[in-house]
């Protein structure tokens, strides 16, 4: 009770009414007045008075100043609502679920670019794929094709160097005088070669048979692979012959030649 | 005393509509301070331009600073009669005023004419308190609400001992609170 009343004599209350006191001061004296009813009085007394006094002393201020402040409020008013309705759109427009559709659909679309041109950069290579493919077969089978008749020509050079092959020429007979095939024959190896054939294209269902004369006797040699190739082709083992023959006979060849449809012949 | 008490019933929810933000309601505040405001800050600044500058800056900062103000700790004329004070005090010591601070002249009866043509007798008073208050507690008291000069200052400046300014004060607020105590 002595320290409140000490309290509100010291003369602070009148220094906060008349606003001597610093902010740190002035919040001391409100927390008294919080917490003593004593000095809240005290202290609304002395508010009160000095409220009074500056009453006495009021002056109208120019009607016009009025329309200037509430002019100046309402533009303050404005702007603290525009300042607070700015940082809620932006916190709108960054949500998690709008950044993340826009993400989505970059990514959907960049996805679908890239997989079309991936698709046709496939099928390109696919097909060039083939292409190689097919050149590089070709090319497998003309190096057969040449190797083969390169064979051929070896086989044909050995013989021409060969004492012991004999080559017979087959001359066309009267009936067919512009065919003529090339025989070489080796008695002591008993290989029989054609070469150079030049025979018309036999009829379907016919074939040209070899034949070998010993002694008057036409002996089988086999049948010539005449498909309009002209290739050199080896035949069956002939040990002893006086002539070469070929006539034209049914597929798969006769037991006996037909002497009507002899085409060329030569003797040895 | 019946304006001052209509003030009283309404000031409660003025402060509500102010710190929820309702412009319209700084007019009414306006309506009801704006002449005692106005009077503390021409006590101050003395050049009536100067003074309605200084209100205008005074309402604008209450407005945008009502946030801060809490009913529990002070009455809202209080907080409002500082902002003045301190505003008004700015703008004497800036440039514009510190010739006419320093060659003033100690005025024998500082205040009491000061506004006189724009009285105002419905708030009355002013001849009345001149009547109760003698002249050094009128200066003390005018020095220190009007002016914000510390007792401190008030005592180096015009050479008055402290403790005579404090008891001075003292008893002009006394007699300020017995004189409106019967009034309420």
């Amino acid at each position: 009770m002595n320290n409140t009343e000490e309290y509100i004599t010291s003369g602070i209350l009148e220094l906060y009414a008349t606003g001597a006191l610093n902010p740190q001061e002035m919040r001391e004296v409100e927390q008294m007045a919080a917490s003593s009813a004593e000095v809240r009085a005290a202290l609304d007394e002395t508010l009160a008075a000095l409220e009074q006094y500056a009453h006495a002393h009021a002056i109208a201020p120019n009607p016009s100043l009025k329309s200037r402040v509430m002019q100046q409020v309402e533009d303050e008013a404005l702007e603290r609502e525009a300042l607070a309705a700015i940082p809620l759109r932006p916190a709108q427009d960054s949500s998690p679920y709008r950044w993340m559709f826009a993400a989505s659909i970059t990514l959907f679309l960049v996805s679908g670019i890239l997989s079309v041109y991936f698709y046709s950069q496939w099928k390109q290579t696919e097909s060039r794929l083939a292409v190689a493919l097919a050149q590089d077969q070709q090319m497998a089978q003309n190096f057969n094709t040449v190797s083969q008749r390169m064979e051929q020509q070896e086989v044909l050079l050995r013989m021409l160097r060969d004492e012991n092959y004999r080559p017979v020429k087959l001359q066309g007979v009267a009936s067919h005088p512009d065919a003529n095939v090339m025989v070489y024959w080796s008695p002591e190896q008993q290989h029989v070669y054609v070469d150079a054939v030049q025979l018309p294209e036999p009829p379907e269902g016919k074939q040209y048979q070899l034949w070998a004369l010993r002694d008057g006797q036409p002996i089988d040699a086999g049948m010539l692979q005449l498909n309009g190739q002209t290739a050199m082709q080896q035949m069956k083992q002939i040990g002893a012959a006086q002539a070469f023959a070929i006539t034209l006979e049914p597929e798969g060849g006769s037991q006996n030649p037909t002497l009507e449809a002899m085409y060329v012949m030569g003797e040895v | 005393m019946q304006e001052q008490k209509l003030h009283k019933i309404t000031e409660e929810e003025l402060i509500a509509r102010l710190q929820s933000g309702d412009a319209k309601a700084m007019s009414v505040l306006y309506d009801m301070y704006s002449a005692t405001l106005f009077g503390v800050v021409m006590q101050i600044v003395k050049v009536e331009e100067t003074a309605e500058d200084v209100l205008q800056e005074a309402f604008v900062k209450i407005w945008n600073s009502f946030q801060s103000y809490d009913a529990g700790k002070g009455r809202l004329f209080t907080w409002m009669i500082n902002i003045c004070r301190n505003l008004a005090i700015d703008k004497i010591r800036s440039k514009q005023h510190r010739v006419s601070l320093q060659t003033r002249d100690i005025p024998a009866s500082p205040r009491a004419d000061m506004g006189s043509d724009n009285f105002k007798p419905e708030h009355i008073g002013l001849r009345e308190i001149t009547e109760k208050l003698n002249p050094e507690q009128k200066q003390i008291i005018d020095l220190m609400y009007f002016e914000g000069m510390t007792q401190t200052e008030i005592a180096d400046e015009y050479q008055i001992p402290l403790g005579t300014v404090k008891t001075r004060a003292r008893s002009a607020i006394k007699t300020l609170v017995k004189l409106f105590k019967g009034r309420e």
